[in-house]
């Protein structure tokens, strides 16, 4: 593999990430709707838009040859009373999560299936195995995720593409305001491991999933300070 | 948290049980190749165990992990030997398999008393040399598929592997607060050689057995111990510090379980 779509790739996950695969010999695409300076190749874009995204795809091909790999980074949160979540906001979780997963593979998979390799990575989030009050729309974004994960898993494994998912728990990235109850001492003391899960514990899954596990697909790694056993 | 990290210059020293079988030789090279200083652990001497000791400089260690003392004076003398203790790979087991209505209790307990509470005294042990330096530590726990999903024929093997799993979880919670992470890798079939006793006992030659095997896994062929061992690789580096208490499932794709 030479070269990887990483989405949310200017947020603070998605640079650890950049950096660790580059470290690793790929050349990335960062996709995000603001320049991705540290990647090899940046696509401002909006993950929601169709054609775009199925544009912004062929560039980056042309730019840095075949693309085997992607890492679906992109991110949207945002904590609601279940009562108060309405159908616009539903839609929009899903399609940022999980429509942006579709589609980016979709424009992907053609050439992994004809090279017959390729990893895909989700990067979804503990609460879509714990769950948590207030996060039902973004759980259930993230839920979709992991179901997607293991079904594509299953469909392409034949073709030699591997599909996996990483939950990370609460992670120290600017995305987690100051105020954030994540950040809370009584938060944090019930945290077995006591820390936040940093943007390079989430990477460092990112890499194993992406530049090694040869036979490991469908599953998802869990970065989550203990958050979720 | 400054739990993780040795001065500089100090090598991290690891232990591995059941190093001479296939998995276990993969796992002492890969954490050898990572710079550590490996102990490699198996229940009897053997030419395979010398060369693997002599290949990967790894410290050679015989004991029979049936008996639970054994497994203590494993880690003692590991830790007498080698200073410290920063990483403990739990993988050696034994199987064998018996339908329910014949199994003998007697056989049932070896294997759960091997693998379960073998592990259980080797990690016990270990944490206590791991609290001695303070620095924290990894425990990396070789459970398997079948511990996770069940298999018919292997409830003694399937119970002490889903036991390990849930010592994992328990001791991913209690070790977690003072920087000693525990984990588990639940693989599914690899290539070693059990195959070929598999392919004995079927009655097959080995190519058929991994045909067999093959035709249950999504990505059309099993394992190979190198990619277990890069997991083990991947959960002994002390700057992962986010996981604990977690199985990672390492199966092609086989698995319809959950942990």
């Amino acid at each position: 593999m030479r070269a990887v779509i990483v989405t949310g790739s200017a947020g603070g996950m998605g640079r650890a990430i950049v950096g660790r695969l580059q470290r690793r010999g790929l050349r990335v695409a960062g996709f995000d709707r603001t320049a991705s300076p540290e990647a090899d190749h940046s696509e401002i874009i909006d993950l929601t838009d169709p054609a775009g995204t199925a544009a912004a795809v062929s560039r980056a091909s042309a730019a840095l040859g075949p693309i085997d790999g992607f890492v679906s980074a992109a991110g949207h949160y945002v904590s609601t009373p279940f009562t108060d979540v309405t159908d616009a906001d539903a839609a929009l979780m899903l399609d940022v999560h999980l429509g942006a997963f579709f589609r980016v593979s979709q424009a992907l998979l053609p050439g992994m299936m004809e090279r017959k390799t390729g990893s895909i990575v989700a990067v979804a989030s503990e609460l879509a195995v714990g769950g948590g009050e207030r996060d039902s729309h973004y759980a259930a974004a993230k839920g979709a995720v992991l179901g997607a994960v293991r079904s594509l898993a299953a469909e392409v494994a034949p073709a030699g593409i591997r599909v996996n998912g990483v939950a990370p728990g609460p992670t120290d990235t600017p995305m987690l305001p100051a105020d954030s109850p994540w950040r809370e001492p009584n938060y944090l003391r019930d945290l077995p491991t006591r820390a936040l899960a940093s943007p390079d514990d989430v990477a460092r899954c990112v890499e194993f999933l992406i530049c090694s596990g040869a036979f490991t697909t469908g599953e998802t790694l869990h970065p989550n300070s203990g958050a979720v056993i | 948290m400054s739990h993780h990290h040795t001065s500089p210059g100090d090598r991290r020293i690891a232990l591995v049980t059941g190093a001479a079988g296939g998995l276990g030789t993969a796992q002492v090279e890969a954490l050898s190749d990572a710079g550590m200083q490996v102990v490699a652990h198996a229940r009897m001497p053997s030419e395979r165990l010398d060369a693997l000791t002599r290949r990967a400089g790894a410290i050679p260690a015989v004991r029979d992990l049936s008996d639970p003392e054994a497994a203590r004076s494993l880690v003692q003398d590991a830790v007498r030997t080698a200073g410290r203790l920063d990483v403990l790979v739990a993988n050696h087991a034994t199987m064998s398999m018996s339908a329910l209505a014949d199994a003998d209790p007697g056989e049932w307990w070896r294997v759960v008393r091997t693998n379960l509470l073998g592990t259980f005294a080797l990690t016990q042990e270990a944490v206590r040399a791991m609290r001695a330096h303070g620095d924290g530590g990894r425990i990396i726990i070789i459970s398997s598929e079948w511990g996770v999903i069940g298999w018919p024929n292997a409830s003694a093997y399937a119970a002490s592997k889903a036991g390990l799993i849930s010592l994992v979880k328990c001791l991913g919670r209690e070790l977690a607060p003072e920087g000693i992470l525990v984990n588990a890798i639940a693989p599914g079939v690899i290539d070693t050689p059990q195959l070929q006793v598999d392919a004995d006992d079927a009655g097959v030659d080995l190519q058929e057995m991994h045909e067999r095997y093959a035709d249950g896994i999504p990505l059309g062929r099993v394992g190979r111990a190198t990619e277990i061992a890069e997991a083990v690789q991947f959960l002994a580096d002390p700057a992962l510090a986010a996981m604990a208490g977690q199985t990672l499932q390492i199966n092609g794709g086989s698995t319809r379980g959950r942990v």
